[in-house]
């Protein structure tokens, strides 16, 4: 007996029947087998497959609840007020629902980005094929998230949908748990928390995976070409196409229309948000250069609109504002809509001709379209903001205010105070209006900067006065000089890359690897990143970014005119600078972590998530931080790398997570682990010190970043590092050496060497340690030792002898 | 007298349990009797030498020091009793009966801010009013609904007036 294959088959009997075989249920598996790969436990987990990993983690990172509103609203039983933990009348607790208030929101982020990546996937499958081959480098390990948790390794597009499948059963059964009647325990919310954010990083890595496969995007490529970005690149005086989202599929056929019609040079296409990123990453593997530029971040979005600069505005999906249509049509500027998620309720045009869409759109019959023909809207798009440049042109669409007009509409300021206190961020709007009266406009262009564009402004105020537009207005000077450089996404880590570096990651003589991800949400603008990568890459930490942190990284300049990204170099090294790409690549930050363990510690990867996660939690110091997260996506994302033991630290604006995960580090049970050799109980040190939690400024953030990289794996050359760091950075942002730095040290070799005479002396006067001074050395005092071949682990079964 | 308890609005929903709005002479008489005080003291002092000087002041009665994010800067060697912590792990070992403190003297019964953002401090205050037995007490520029008792939305130079007067009644 043959087995059956995949394909199109017909029966010679019958005739017109064909059958269609396009999945075999249990053929990777089988493959799997085949090919020797050995399968660990807990392939394609559902809720409670990790549950024991969880509440181990949970158990040292206790949930902290800090309620956006004391209330539950979900039924109407209520509103049950649950102020003081009170329960409602379904018998839920504000710590539980709290907790389910978390996982709400990272299952909506893990929906968006595996959303994201089915209609992706369906699409290049169209295209492509079921058949078309995963490409996304050299490496051998090409989906490290996936085989992780699913055991499938998957080859070609078509195992990816496999994938998707189980992706979305499984966020299915999470959001069933969120209704009323279901799940009343905080601690089992908080572990589906963790699931949630583990299926997101799966999500991704398959958005990213299909899309790199297939659209000629950069592969581990260590020379990514450098892009053009802010909102001063944009040529004002050319027609104006925006493109707006994170879904680059539909966007990819206008990039071709403009190409194969040599309209590169007569249109300016700009994006705005992840778009952007992947559309700098399109057809530039094999030394192709950028078709596109960034303009910038969701905090651009409504100022780039309001600016009048847009001929058309093309919207796709994810942080994309609700008020794109209305914000356009005080401008003239016809919107199109591309996806199923955002319509606006546009009329859909995805079956009529490009001619008429265009006469109706310049002749402003309809604000604006849904085409989700791709075909039509590569033409559409571009030939309309050819047609609508000149026709908005002669109408003199006038967008900001004058100079004359600021001046007015300061003195119809109040000083109420309603726009400061509704502003996300409480800047002195006030103060900017009061000079403003004076001509003094320099206040208001301070705030361009500290501003995330969101408009909460100009609905507060009583005296309808434009509080954003008048920002811009002031900052026209500095906007036309934003202007930068941001290196395209380059992708995952090769295979190579983790043999070549992962020993000094695990030893710790690479002192860690700092994640800077997420959004805009910034407490005191963009600039912080900024200084947080310098300082960083100059000790030379590994410095990662993605999404909107990668874009807002390029836009500044060191004293000799050069980016962060102009001055690092990009490999998978210590003191160097990567960009991976948009949101979805955040997929491969953690698969970089689950690689070290499978190519460098030769850990079974496939179904095998705990003990990776063990692995990475014991041994890899790497610390997210997500310093202006602001989206649902962004805490899915930090949760999936909680969920691998990865620490992050959000900016004050993450606060409003509500829950975060921290540690007690004066509860010396918590931590504890098993020495995996024989079994025995090894104190570790308390880093990371929590899972998530927020630092209110960079200040703060830097010595956080150095402490809790620190990890029991270290080697004697590793901790002097890191602790050199800590001590250095808690001196330099905070004027104050940390007052737990000798709870760190287990020998004298882990000392700083230019200090450890005097490290020595506080010891013994400070905490009474013994020390031989003849010898230099450290007689008792420490409460771990220095073992390099101990095997810490939190996993019981993984001890010699318990398997 | 300041009166620091007119205007009370609030810009954001919280739930019922509202902090009380409290003038600064009531406030320094609260802080006087309270057994194991603590003042936190954030990051947007540094905005403000006036402020600084305000918490120093304060802290020269005696009463103890948490200094979150990175305001130690301007309290080191001031001869007063300050530690650094993150302000999101003091909300949680404030709310830990094991906690011995920043000083390892035992747990405190009044926790009084200055100096902080406004919508991180609602944040961490929502945890402790939730959570702990804590008397929490904001004497901040603005209304803190999650406090126990607050100050109301001041003026800046207002609100430097009732620090004025609630050190007068430390």
């Amino acid at each position: 007996m043959s087995d059956i294959e995949t394909g199109k088959f017909s029966i010679d009997e019958l005739e017109n029947v064909q059958i269609t075989i396009g999945k075999i249920v249990g053929a990777i598996e089988k493959k799997a087998k085949e090919e020797g790969v050995e399968v660990g436990p807990t392939p394609k987990p559902g809720i409670s497959g990790l549950r024991d990993w969880d509440h181990k983690l949970l158990s040292r990172y206790q949930p902290v609840y800090t309620p956006v509103c004391d209330q539950c609203c979900y039924c109407t039983f209520g509103k049950c007020d649950l102020g003081g933990n009170k329960e409602g009348a379904c018998g839920i607790n504000m710590e539980a629902h709290q907790a389910r208030e978390t996982l709400l929101r990272v299952i909506t982020g893990a929906a968006a980005h595996s959303a994201h990546g089915r209609h992706i996937l369906h699409h290049l499958i169209d295209i492509y094929g079921r058949d078309k081959a995963i490409d996304v480098g050299p490496s051998n390990l090409v989906a490290p998230n996936t085989q992780a948790v699913t055991g499938i390794k998957p080859e070609t597009l078509g195992d990816l949908e496999e994938v998707m499948d189980y992706v979305e059963e499984q966020i299915n059964q999470l959001l069933a748990t969120v209704h009323a009647g279901q799940e009343g325990a905080a601690i089992d919310f908080e572990s589906k928390v963790l699931h949630g954010g583990m299926l997101d990083h799966v999500g991704m890595e398959v958005s990213d995976l299909a899309q790199m496969s297939c659209l000629g995007m950069p592969k581990s490529d260590t020379e990514a070409p450098l892009v053009e970005i802010g909102m001063g690149c944009i040529d004002s005086k050319k027609p104006v196409l925006l493109v707006i989202g994170h879904n680059v599929s539909g966007v990819t056929y206008i990039m071709d229309y403009i190409h194969d019609h040599n309209l590169d040079d007569k249109i300016e296409l700009g994006g705005l948000c992840c778009t952007a990123i992947d559309m700098t990453r399109y057809k530039v593997e094999n030394g192709g250069q950028p078709r596109a530029k960034v303009i910038g971040t969701l905090a651009k979005e409504l100022k780039m609109i309001r600016s009048g600069v847009p001929d058309v505005i093309v919207v796709d999906e994810q942080c994309v504002r609700a008020d794109v249509l209305e914000e356009a049509k005080k401008l003239s500027i016809p919107v199109i809509t591309t996806n199923e998620k955002i319509m606006y309720g546009l009329p859909n045009r995805s079956k009529d001709s490009a001619k008429d869409i265009i006469e109706d759109l310049s002749t402003f019959k309809d604000p604006g379209a849904l085409i989700l023909d791709y075909d039509t809207l590569g033409e559409v798009a571009p030939e309309l903001a050819i047609k609508m440049s000149k026709i908005r042109e002669d109408m003199g669409i006038k967008a900001l205010p004058s100079d004359e007009e600021l001046q007015g509409l300061s003195e119809k300021c109040v000083q109420c105070a309603a726009c400061e206190m509704d502003c996300p961020a409480n800047l002195p709007i006030m103060a900017a209006m009061k000079a403003g009266v004076d001509k003094d406009f320099s206040k208001f262009e301070e705030l361009h900067d500290v501003c995330i564009g969101c408009g909460r402004c100009d609905q507060a105020c009583p005296k309808d006065i434009p509080v954003l537009d008048m920002i811009e207005q002031a900052s026209r000077k500095i906007i036309r000089e934003e202007k930068g450089l941001m290196r395209a996404g380059r992708g995952q880590i090769s295979d190579p890359e983790i043999r070549e570096e992962g020993v000094n990651l695990v030893l710790g003589t690479t002192p860690g690897i700092i994640a800077m991800v997420g959004c805009s949400n910034y407490p005191n603008g963009t600039r912080d990143l900024y200084t947080v990568a310098d300082e960083m890459l100059k000790r030379n930490y590994i410095v990662v970014m993605s999404g909107c942190s990668a874009m807002d990284l390029g836009m500044y300049k060191n004293e000799d005119g050069q980016t962060l990204y102009e001055k690092y170099p990009a490999k998978f090294l210590a003191g160097n600078l990567i960009n991976v790409g948009s949101c979805v690549s955040n997929s491969h930050i953690t698969g970089t972590a689950i690689k070290v363990a499978a190519i460098f510690a030769q850990r079974n990867v496939s179904g095998n998530y705990e003990e990776i996660a063990d692995y990475i939690t014991n041994r890899i110091g790497a610390v997210g931080v997500a310093w202006g997260a602001y989206s649902q996506k962004a805490i899915a994302i930090g949760s999936g790398c909680n969920r691998l033991g990865i620490p992050v630290v959000v900016g004050p604006h993450g606060s409003k997570y509500r829950r975060a995960l921290i540690g007690k580090p004066y509860d010396e049970a918590a931590w504890k682990v098993y020495d995996a050799r024989d079994g025995s109980e090894m104190p570790i040190p308390s880093s990371p010190e929590f899972l998530l939690t927020t630092a209110e400024s960079v200040e703060e953030l830097f010595p956080m970043l150095a402490k809790n990289c620190i990890r029991p794996s270290d080697n004697n050359m590793g901790r002097m590092i890191k602790l050199t760091h800590y001590m250095e950075l808690s001196q330099k942002y905070l004027g104050h050496m940390p007052e737990d730095w000798y709870k760190f040290v287990r020998t004298e070799t882990d000392l700083p060497l230019a200090k450890r005479e005097q490290l020595l002396k506080i010891l013994e006067a400070d905490h009474g340690w013994e020390i031989d001074w003849k010898r230099k050395k450290i007689i008792s005092g420490p409460t771990m030792k220095s073992d390099v071949s101990a095997q810490p682990t939190n996993v019981k079964r993984l001890c010699k002898g318990e398997c | 007298m300041v009166d620091t308890t007119k205007n009370t609005l609030i810009y954001t929903t919280s739930g019922r349990k509202v902090a009380k709005p409290v003038n600064p002479n009531v406030a320094g008489k609260m802080i006087s009797k309270a057994k194991r005080p603590l003042l936190v003291v954030g990051a947007e002092l540094l905005k403000d030498e006036k402020l600084i000087e305000k918490a120093i002041t304060i802290a020269k009665k005696g009463i103890p020091v948490a200094a979150t994010g990175h305001s130690i800067t301007a309290l080191v060697d001031k001869d007063i009793d300050v530690k650094y912590i993150n302000i999101h792990s003091l909300g949680t070992f404030l709310g830990d009966k094991n906690w011995t403190g920043l000083d390892g003297q035992g747990s405190y019964d009044t926790v009084i801010f200055l100096g902080h953002k406004k919508y991180y401090l609602d944040q961490v205050l929502s945890g402790i009013k939730n959570f702990t037995d804590l008397k929490a007490l904001a004497i901040e520029r603005h209304f803190m609904q999650n406090a126990t008792l607050s100050f109301g939305n001041l003026k800046p130079e207002v609100h430097l007036e009732a620090l004025d007067e609630l050190i007068e009644n430390l």
